[in-house]
């Protein structure tokens, strides 16, 4: 078939595809990574771009704007090629997933300090320097048992393996220095593994990684195992969403042929990103990262192990496991020394995944004697109430609206990103951002103010439509719906209105309604009220900040006395952070999974019920919301 | 020895809805304190209602058995309206204003406003007036309609949830009430409720239509929403006090059973659709078959013991 050149700006790169080709698709086949969130189904509209001149088929889409089209604006995910064509990528289309961001948050919240520091300090792998006495005539064993009769009078553990890689070059390694080596333990599972064996004492340089992957965002830290600092945190959009927005589209995709070796490819690639990234700035060598500790639901950890997640999707939901066992980096193709290893949090179910187990883990539900519950408000949003004695858990596909995708202009909890809104009477908007920069968009935090500001000054109803009656600059017809400017193209740093629209809303809403109605549920599941509830945890990506009564004012939580809430930032990095660091913590996560008992919401009777009662602000049931007082 | 029966005993009523211009052809549904026709529970101060429909228009795709019914009357609106009350004996009219619609006829809105005008006048009983069924054309035609028919009282229909406040802001300004449809789901009524409250409009100027089944079609779900609403409203819910409309007609004529069977039978698959309709809370039946009107209204009466 004919092939056509499609030159990408200010790139400047070039690829060559046969007709009919998307131009996502070329872009991706060049390097060029483009925005999406619906996954190439021409509904986000994150992937404009511009031909500026050249034969491009493409459908009316209501998300482009006339004035828009008449300059040549298409989506990439729904244009054609025809022809050669020179193409122009604005800059809010580049690469907003799988580009890397320092961490705003601060992970060490509060509660979360607390409980890692209960655990002891036994991290997954350890270093230990030993002087060994040279061989002699007399004392002539081998220089492996050399190591390990020297090994087990400094350490406790007695079941220690090693594998051929570890000892090929022991005797050259050994005799390079002098009989003075740095042997590296890592823990496998219920065992001990020597690693790797280097000359010399390098146990002063060891390190570790802890990562959380969500189906959204992927989180990374680089932790010092010696002194347990973070050394730094870095962020970013899966990759992944450039084939699917949940975990289901996900697995949909990965059944496809290469499917499941390109969402593979797509968030390793995310990780080593961030490995590389905090390994340079934080002036550490690859080679002394030994250990790497994920947490994420379980259709990520399928996806980052290129195991088939296909039985996830299908009754009665069956992942191929919870529990992964750990592998060699190697084994993963990571960045990190190939001798090292990387560990799993275990999950307890195909939608309550490692993630959660970790979650529990960094807030302590699993030791309170009273009951708590802890929501984690990420795509798939879990929940799980419980004590010491019992456990329950439950995920409420909340979508990824809090997260900042899938809205106009929605973005993660990094710099520049809108976190906090204020409208006057005037509507007049004061936003804050974070870093103070002009802002680029607006993250969860910033929704959950705007919409509880926009309800307070009756610019939307309670059933979340803008009112196309109040006179404002700010409120305007955009072609299929209305939107509110929330700040105005001269304010912002990409040269566009960052608005707020009627889908925008409504998708918010949905996210808010499974939330709320998964925990009213998972409660009325144990025959249990949330004034029984002695603390509520209140984990996701939201930055530093979570207004609680402004998330109480939309609906999001329930109206009960706001000090038993307490917002713990990424509780999954931090649970993986605490597994990394501390082999008891590692045991407790085993612990607690175990103890979780898992419902799937989907089957309980009256839960479609509670769901449809919360897609209204900030409830049908005014009665349950005595604090939100709302003027008609 | 006699064991008693337990009495449920609830404070709350369903609110009393007002249709007519204040006189002696008033028509008053709702104001239960009871589920229906259990008088040793409590109250139904109002019968429940059957309204006839009539068309603005030839209707062009109700079946012959019910057309024929109505004699050549049903060529010429005004004529319909009138004998649904002289002959038929109906106390109340549905007006469903389809000539505006664009599949059926698509006539201008002065147009259809000109034959309610008209038939109001002529028919001489209170109305309800509902839309096309087309939104563009009935945010077009409602309020015209709303803003003739002003100080008659009527109820005026249909607001949903994506289309409410056009009707709503007319009806306020007109002084009449409005009819608010759900899809047969218990919250959606609820939040409609609020969403039309909200507007200023009193809630006692509302009455719900949960979505209307026939007989075969799923109505036990309708029968269920239905029944959990009135109970919220027996203990205090507010917003979901108001009365029940169901168009019971629109939707038995459209069913293979109703219309391929013989008159008979589609007469007595209406008259069965109403009376499980009654059991369930209906205030006001809008019927199509003056004879499975004329059968209704006779079970209404034996019903409430009269």
């Amino acid at each position: 078939m004919k092939e056509f050149t499609i030159r990408f700006m200010p790139q400047d790169k070039t690829v060559s595809v046969p007709r009919g080709t998307d131009l996502m698709s070329a872009a991706i086949k060049c390097g060029i990574a483009l925005n999406t969130s619906c996954g190439g189904e021409g509904l986000c509209g994150k992937c404009r771009v511009i031909v500026k001149n050249g034969k491009i088929k493409s459908d009316a889409s209501r998300i482009i704007r006339e004035a828009e089209k008449k300059s040549g604006v298409v989506l990439a995910c729904q244009a054609i090629v025809e022809g050669d064509a020179e193409i122009e990528v604005p800059k809010e289309s580049l690469g907003a997933f799988g580009k890397i961001d320092s961490g705003a948050e601060e992970f060490t919240k509060g509660v979360i300090l607390k409980e890692e520091g209960k655990y002891p300090v036994s991290p997954l792998v350890r270093k230990v320097y030993l002087e060994l006495a040279k061989p002699t005539a007399e004392d002539n064993i081998s220089d492996l048992d050399r190591v390990c009769r020297q090994l087990h009078l400094k350490i406790d553990d007695v079941l220690v393996s090693t594998k051929l890689t570890s000892v090929k070059h022991l005797s050259e390694i050994l005799r390079e220095g002098d009989f003075k080596i740095t042997v590296i333990m890592g823990r496998k599972d219920d065992r001990v593994e020597i690693l790797a064996v280097e000359a010399g004492d390098r146990t002063n340089k060891n390190f570790g990684f802890a990562f959380d992957i969500g189906t959204t965002t992927v989180a990374g830290q680089l932790i010092d195992l010696n002194t347990k600092n973070i050394l730094g945190t870095r962020i970013a959009f899966n990759k992944q969403a450039a084939y699917g927005s949940d975990v289901i589209s996900r697995i949909i995709f990965a059944s496809e042929p290469d499917g499941l070796e390109k969402l593979n490819e797509a968030v390793l690639d995310n990780v080593d990103g961030i490995i590389e990234d905090l390994a340079s700035s934080c002036d550490v060598a690859l080679s002394d990262v030994y250990a790497v500790t994920c947490a994420g639901n379980t259709t990520m950890m399928h996806l980052l192990l290129k195991i088939d997640p296909s039985n996830i999707r299908k009754v009665p939901y069956v992942p191929t496991t919870n529990v992964f066992p750990t592998a060699h980096s190697a084994e993963l193709g990571l960045e990190t020394n190939p001798k090292g290893i990387v560990s799993f949090l275990p999950g307890v179910a195909s939608y309550v995944g490692g993630d959660i187990v970790a979650g529990v883990l960094a807030c302590g539900i699993a030791e309170n004697d009273e009951m708590s519950l802890l929501a984690d408000i990420g795509t798939n949003g879990e929940i799980v109430i419980g004590s010491k004695d019992w456990m329950i858990g439950a995920a409420a596909s909340a979508g990824p609206a809090f997260e900042g995708s899938g809205l106009a202009h929605g973005m993660k909890a990094v710099k520049g990103a809108i976190d906090k809104v204020r409208i006057d009477e005037k509507l007049g908007v004061d936003a804050d951002t974070i870093g103070g920069s002009k802002p680029k968009g607006i993250c969860g935090s910033g929704y959950i103010d705007l919409l509880c500001q926009l309800l307070k000054r009756n610019i939307i109803g309670k059933d979340g439509r803008i009112n196309r009656e109040l006179k404002s600059e700010r409120i305007r017809k955009a072609e299929a719906n209305y939107e509110f400017v929330v700040a105005f193209r001269s304010e912002t740093d990409i040269n566009r209105d960052i608005v707020i629209n009627d889908d925008d809303i409504e998708n918010l809403k949905r996210a808010k309604a499974a939330i709320y109605s998964a925990m009213t549920a998972l409660l009325k599941k144990v025959e249990k009220d949330i004034s029984d509830l002695k603390k509520i945890y209140i984990a996701g990506g939201f930055g530093n900040y979570l207004n609680i009564d402004n998330a109480v004012f939309i609906g999001l939580l329930p109206d009960i006395k706001r000090d038993i809430y307490e917002f713990v930032g990424n509780s999954s990095l931090a649970g993986a952070r605490m597994a990394l660091l501390s082999r008891e913590a590692a045991d407790k996560a085993s612990e607690i999974y175990k103890n979780i008992t898992y419902v799937d919401l989907s089957s309980e009777p009256g839960y479609m019920d509670e769901y449809v009662a919360a897609l209204f602000f900030p409830h049908t049931d005014e009665g349950r919301f005595p604090s939100v007082r709302l003027s008609r | 020895m006699a064991i008693d029966l337990v009495k449920e005993k609830y404070n709350d009523a369903i609110n009393t809805v007002e249709i007519g211009p204040s006189g002696s052809k008033t028509v008053k549904v709702g104001g239960e304190t009871t589920m229906p026709f259990l008088f040793a529970e409590g109250g139904m101060p109002n019968a429940p209602v059957v309204a006839l429909e009539v068309l603005d228009c030839e209707p062009s795709d109700w079946p012959e058995s019910v057309k024929k019914s109505f004699g050549d009357s049903i060529k010429t609106p005004v004529a319909w309206a009138k004998a649904c009350v002289s002959e038929f004996g109906a106390k109340i009219l549905c007006v469903r204003l389809q000539s505006v619609h664009p599949d059926y006829g698509n006539r201008p809105a002065e147009e259809a406003v000109a034959t309610l005008k008209s038939i109001s006048k002529e028919a001489g009983v209170p109305l309800i007036v509902i839309g096309s069924g087309d939104d563009e054309k009935d945010n077009e035609v409602l309020p015209k309609a709303s803003q003739a028919l002003k100080g008659e009282n009527c109820l005026f229909g249909i607001a949903t949830q994506n289309n409410y406040k056009t009707l709503t802001a007319t009806a306020l300004a007109d002084g009449h009430s409005i009819i608010g449809e759900s899809p047969i789901d218990i919250n959606i009524a609820k939040q409609l409720n609020i969403l039309i409250s909200d507007m200023g409009l009193d809630p006692k100027r509302i009455v719900m239509h949960p979505t209307t089944t026939s007989l075969g079609y799923g109505m036990e779900y309708v029968y269920s929403i239905m029944e959990r609403a009135r109970l919220a409203a027996f203990i205090g819910d507010k917003m979901l006090s108001m009365p029940f409309i169901l168009f019971v007609g629109q939707e038995v004529w459209k069913t293979k059973e109703a219309k391929e069977f013989g008159e008979a039978q589609g007469v007595n698959w209406e008259i069965a659709t109403s009376v499980a309709m009654l059991q369930a809370g209906a205030d006001i039946l809008v019927m199509r078959h003056p004879s499975a009107a004329k059968s209704v209204m006779k079970y209404i009466d034996m019903a409430m013991n009269k």
